[in-house]
């Protein structure tokens, strides 16, 4: 299912807020109550991408499902899949093809295509994370020299940041209309 | 803080903690409860706690199985307890340690070194356990966040004249300087404003901006040198040039200041009922044709030209560039437009001019040496500055 460029084949859920100064392009699945800021990009080159619920994806964010720069060419596409409760902040950039829920992505940090966050993981900001791995639940990588360390306890939710965004976004921004379901 | 109250607090803030993770400074993070009442069950109410947490490595105060308080003050005397569990004497009992031959037989290492897995996460770094020798925890349960240490602001004195220029302040955060002597606030600032094309050996004319920054008029002069280290020769105004002294308020002003009694030039004086006129953009886009040699850079350069004030100035240079043929000062406030004549001597490396820069320069500022009583205006002096200048490569 190759995503052909100026196809748009979009499926927003009924809750979610996506403005249109976002750009999505290819197969994009964005669950219910998941906020996507303007001037974020949601780019399936290679596959298609699913996001779950109640996500915030800030402005100047990049989620790409990626052509392996190395890997053969007619590969099988894979599905880029994003669980709930997550937060991309301001700038980050994620290739990862599997995120689960309660991560945090802060500003600029990056999440290469082969690191698989699992529950309550926060990449700290500028922290770029490439490896072939999967991170154990709950880990926080910080600072300068990615330093490693285990909490306790899950990041806790933006729940009320997303219903004030839900409320305040659509009266400064026109937001992208939802598609209905079992309509494709 | 008086240093015989920080001495009785150790040195360390009251009120602030460092993250014992990452030694970043803590914020006290509010969240809601829900408390079922014991007696009937289906009341509840939501209850303020307050709880540590690191905004860098998102250490809480709950990792180490803290409690959430219910003040806002949570390091208070409640977690003080759990804090400082050290010695309660001030003077730390020694007890001396018996020197042990070395040997060559060591108890072997304990089997669950061996056995156990390693979980790297639960293990402290150096650097925390060092942060902390009195308990050196090798748990990360053990981590205790520790009062932030005061910092004071250091004294820094002149190295000539001993002068004290910063003094150590109690608020770190204060940087106000004891003498405002920097060159920054008497020496004048040289702009390079405009440089048309340059091209080896042939004369072109460069706007140098010259501004006064401090609160008096200021006299300059400027003067070639005799064996200049330069790639281009350069032909300095010989005229003395009076600068306006800089007045801050002039600039939010819409007027543009009078300039008449310096007298530069009678055509000044008639710029803002030219500017208005057609016939001037024609004028001036041929003078910037002329400046720039024929080339055909003069729309670079009218889109260049940033503000009103600076309009004033290029329109000054081009006017007066057309009309005579001779290095006119040009003014705008407190800033003086001067064309230099350059004549590029190299076409490979970058166009280098020196001059020596002459200005006057009155000490205000009471010295200990001399009594202020002694003279009441003191002498002002002539200070010489050699200035070299980089105008860019030559055009082929």
């Amino acid at each position: 299912m190759e995503a052909t460029p100026g196809t748009c084949s979009v499926k927003i859920s009924p809750g979610a807020v996506v403005c249109v100064e976002a750009e999505i392009r290819g197969d994009v699945t964005i669950g219910a109550r998941t906020v996507v800021h303007p001037r974020a990009c949601i780019i399936a080159e290679s596959g298609p991408i699913v996001i779950g619920e109640s996500n915030l994806i800030e402005e100047q964010v990049l989620i790409i499902n990626k052509k392996p720069d190395n890997g053969p060419a007619d590969s099988k596409p894979e599905t880029l899949t994003i669980g709930s409760n997550n937060v991309f902040e301001v700038g980050c950039r994620c290739e990862s093809l599997k995120i689960g829920d309660h991560n945090v992505v802060e500003a600029k940090a990056a999440v290469g295509r082969d690191t698989e966050l699992t529950r309550g993981c926060v990449i700290g900001a500028f922290c770029e994370v490439t490896g072939h791995e999967a991170l154990a639940d709950n880990t926080i990588i910080y600072g300068d020299q990615y330093d490693q360390r285990r909490q306790y306890e899950k990041p806790p939710d933006q729940t009320l940041q997303l219903d004030f965004l839900m409320k305040i976004l659509p009266n400064y921004h026109r937001l992208k209309k939802s598609t209905k379901t079992g309509d494709r | 803080m008086p240093s015989a109250e920080a001495k009785l607090k150790k040195n360390r803030c009251a009120n602030c903690l460092d993250c014992p993770s990452c030694n970043h400074s803590l914020t006290t993070r509010a969240t809601s409860v829900a408390l079922t009442d014991a007696k009937s069950p289906e009341k509840k109410t939501t209850k303020k706690v307050y709880y540590l947490a690191c905004g860098l490595c998102r250490w809480t105060s709950r990792d180490i199985g803290l409690t959430d308080k219910e003040s806002l003050v949570v390091d208070g005397r409640n977690m003080k307890t759990t804090m400082q569990k050290g010695p309660k004497t001030d003077e730390p009992e020694v007890t001396p340690v018996s020197k042990i031959p070395p040997s060559e037989e060591v108890d072997p290492l304990p089997s669950k070194f061996y056995t156990q897995p390693l979980v790297l996460e639960k293990v402290t770094t150096l650097a925390q356990r060092l942060n902390r020798p009195e308990f050196a925890s090798n748990q990360v349960e053990g981590l205790y966040p520790r009062h932030k240490h005061l910092v004071i602001k250091r004294s820094q004195r002149c190295r000539d004249c001993e002068h004290n220029l910063s003094k150590p302040e109690y608020n770190p955060s204060s940087i106000k300087f004891k003498i405002q002597l920097v060159a920054l606030q008497h020496i004048p600032d040289i702009r390079i404003y405009l440089v048309p094309k340059l091209h080896h050996e042939r004369e072109s004319i460069v706007t140098i901006l010259l501004s006064n920054p401090s609160q008096e008029p200021m006299e300059i002069q400027l003067e070639a040198l005799n064996d200049p280290p330069s790639t281009g020769m350069l032909i300095v105004p010989s005229i003395e040039l009076a600068l306006a002294a800089k007045d801050i308020t002039a600039e939010f002003d819409e007027k543009v200041a009078d300039t008449s009694q310096y007298q530069d030039n009678p055509e000044l004086g008639n710029i803002e009922t030219i500017k208005e006129s057609y016939s001037l953009t024609v004028s001036l886009l041929f003078a910037l044709a002329v400046l720039s040699y024929g080339s055909f850079t003069f729309s670079f350069f009218l889109e260049g030209i940033p503000k009103h004030g600076t309009v004033h100035i290029v329109e000054t240079i081009l006017k007066l560039d057309i009309t005579a043929n001779e290095v006119y000062p040009v003014r705008s406030g407190h800033k003086l437009g001067v064309l230099f004549k350059v004549t590029p001597q190299t076409s490979e490396a970058d166009v280098v001019v020196c001059f020596k820069l002459k200005h006057k320069y009155h000490n205000n500022s009471p010295s200990l040496r001399s009594p202020p009583d002694e003279e009441s205006s003191p002498e002002a002096i002539w200070l010489e500055h050699e200035v070299h200048i980089n105008l860019g490569p030559t055009s082929p």
